[in-house]
């Protein structure tokens, strides 16, 4: 008696039978049979393992007691600077902060990376930047407040693992060759696995609410070797942002960066076809660890036409992102003005062919 | 008085005979050394040349001879039309009927509408006719129909089959420029990859994107692949026909 498995079939998506007598299953839509073994893992109900443990420090007596909270009324963020620090703007909407009062409570950083890049650094690369980029708008340049550029901490959780992971692929190879009627492609498909481990370490992931999570991420990498155990006498002279994301709220991103990385590390050690595509991935963490850390960031916020841009320079590599307006106008003209001198090139060839 | 009153009339009368005879002149355009012609058909096709060097300003001359003697038919040319030549704009068509053989010349502006070519195929239409009269009028007919072409700057008949088909011969003026018709395309097509070209340099402005990945952040070496498989499911065989060739005809 046979024995009736419900699998979906690799070709055409039906669901395909298994025959115990002969071993093989064969879909019934497509007439196409297959070992049991080049059938898809399925890899979708796999349970995770994924924990993460904090080796968070706590402030000790004493040591916040020249920091305070300043709030902007504006965005309501909240930043945290030494005690001398006058009346200041919110470097991420540019409002005035108020001083709120002594700062408290919130977990200690475990590591700081110091600015190793000054104000005039990061002034020359906002210029150089906007300077290498088209259609900018004249206002935008001559409105752009370049004081007003501001050094950040911006907090981060760091997460470190060993990731231990699986993932499948679906692969093609295309082979042609011909006759002397006829043209014929082989097309061969594949299921791929792969499982394994990876280590990663200090996979960061901006703390804040205030700074923009794609802005953070395009500043990366940061080089961690040169980060200090964190004491407060780095934020002289700087602002710093308290983190308002927790680490566990953290955590999805830090496992969505590492499940990719899982599927596209893997993906290199498929060789030899024409196509590949993933198909699914699952991963446990082991030994994951999350530290807190301090990040330092050139910040400059500004606004062109009532919108907001922000820009941001890696403190430690000098890495400057951001956004740039365009003039619509200047696009809309050089687009009208090229494309009637690209017409009138294509117009000539045409009469330079016709009278040939 | 009335002396004086005869020997004007008597200047006037040898006068006026005198431009009756220039005007009845007619030059030989068509010489019949082989006589093959009558004198009639002659003075017909004469006409016609007429015709065509008042019109064009080429003079087409025609002669038919039984043999050139001790001469070539190039030398009997030279020898016969050398001098007319010279400083004329037309063509010499010399057929020696005895030997089957053809001699042509042509000299000045002539060779602008009357190509080699087109020469060729005059002397095919007067071999391929069954009369020397026909012949020679359906040469000079297409002689007319080149130089008017010409001159009104159309189609010249250089290398192309002989075609006589008027309509046709328009028609391939055609190909003289491109129809405007494509000025508005040209310019649709270069807005378009304008549009293209200038939005692709204007979105280098955004540099602010998420990163896909946290490969920059694996640990040195610690990538190790405990489990591989690579199991072959089935596969499909297409077969396509050649395109035929078109055979040429």
């Amino acid at each position: 008696m046979s024995t009736i498995l419900e699998q979906k079939c690799p070709n055409c998506g039906g669901a395909v039978e298994f025959n115990t007598g002969a071993q093989r299953l064969k879909c019934p839509y497509c007439d196409t049979e297959f070992d049991i073994t080049a059938m898809p893992e399925d890899t979708s109900n796999q349970v995770e393992q994924i924990n993460w443990n904090s080796q968070g420090a706590q402030w000790g007596a004493g040591e916040t007691d020249g920091m305070s909270v300043y709030a902007c009324n504006s965005c309501g963020g909240e930043i945290v600077a030494d005690t001398t620090t006058g009346a200041t703007t919110c470097p991420y909407c540019g409002n005035q902060v108020v001083m709120k009062g002594q700062f408290s409570g919130a977990l200690k950083p475990d590591l700081v990376i110091p600015f190793k890049l000054d104000k005039k650094a990061a002034k020359e690369a906002l210029k150089k930047h906007i300077s290498t980029k088209k259609f900018v708008p004249k206002s935008f340049l001559t409105d752009n407040r370049l004081e007003e550029i501001k050094g950040v901490y911006v907090p981060h959780w760091l997460f470190t693992c060993d990731a231990i992971g699986n993932a499948s692929y679906k692969a093609k190879k295309v082979k042609t060759w011909s006759d002397e009627n006829y043209e014929y492609t082989e097309t061969s498909y594949f299921d791929i696995y792969r499982s394994g481990n990876i280590g990663f370490d200090n996979i960061p992931v901006d703390g804040s609410t205030k700074m923009p999570d794609d802005l953070m991420e395009s500043v990366e990498p940061f080089d961690l070797s040169q980060a200090v155990d964190f004491n407060t006498a780095y934020l002289a002279g700087y602002l710093a942002d308290k983190y308002d994301v927790t680490a566990e709220e953290s955590m999805p991103r830090a496992n969505e960066r590492i499940r990719q990385s899982i599927i596209d590390s893997f993906k290199e050690t498929v060789k030899g076809y024409d196509e590949v595509e993933n198909q699914g991935a699952n991963m446990n963490v082991a030994n994951g660890i999350y530290k807190y850390a301090l990040y330092p960031v050139w910040l400059l916020n500004t606004k062109w036409n009532g919108e907001n841009f922000t820009f941001a320079m890696n403190g430690q590599t000098g890495k400057f992102v951001g956004n740039i307006p365009t003039d619509k106008k200047a696009v809309t003209k050089a687009s009208l003005l090229l494309g009637a001198g690209i017409g009138a090139v294509i117009y000539g060839l045409m009469w330079l062919i016709e009278l040939l | 008085m009335t002396k004086k009153i005869f020997a004007t009339l008597v200047a006037v009368i040898i006068c006026f005979s005198a431009v009756i005879s220039a005007s009845a002149y007619t030059q030989e355009y068509v010489i019949d050394y082989a006589d093959k012609l009558a004198s009639s058909e002659i003075e017909e096709l004469d006409l016609f040349a007429e015709k065509l060097e008042s019109a064009y300003g080429v003079t087409v001359l025609f002669c038919i001879t039984e043999g050139t003697g001790d001469v070539t038919a190039d030398e009997f040319s030279s020898g016969t039309y050398g001098d007319y030549t010279d400083n004329e704009n037309g063509i010499i068509i010399v057929h020696d009927d005895w030997n089957k053989t053809y001699f042509t010349f042509i000299s000045g502006n002539a060779g602008e509408f009357l190509t080699d070519a087109s020469v060729d195929s005059m002397i095919d239409a007067y071999d391929s006719n069954d009369s020397y009269y026909g012949g020679i009028y359906a040469c000079y007919e297409l002689a007319e129909e080149y130089l008017e072409n010409g001159y009104s700057g159309g189609y010249v008949y250089d290398e192309e089959p002989l075609n006589n088909d008027t309509d046709t011969i328009g028609a391939s003026e055609e190909k003289d420029g491109v129809s405007i018709i494509w000025l508005p395309v040209s310019l649709l097509i270069g807005l378009l990859v304008g549009f293209l070209i200038i939005n692709g340099i204007a979105s280098k402005n955004k540099s602010v994107k998420m990163q896909e990945n946290a490969t920059v952040y694996t640990r040195p070496g610690s990538m190790v692949i405990t489990g591989s498989a690579d199991n072959f499911l089935y596969n499909n065989v297409e077969r396509r026909e050649k395109p035929k060739q078109t055979e040429k005809k």
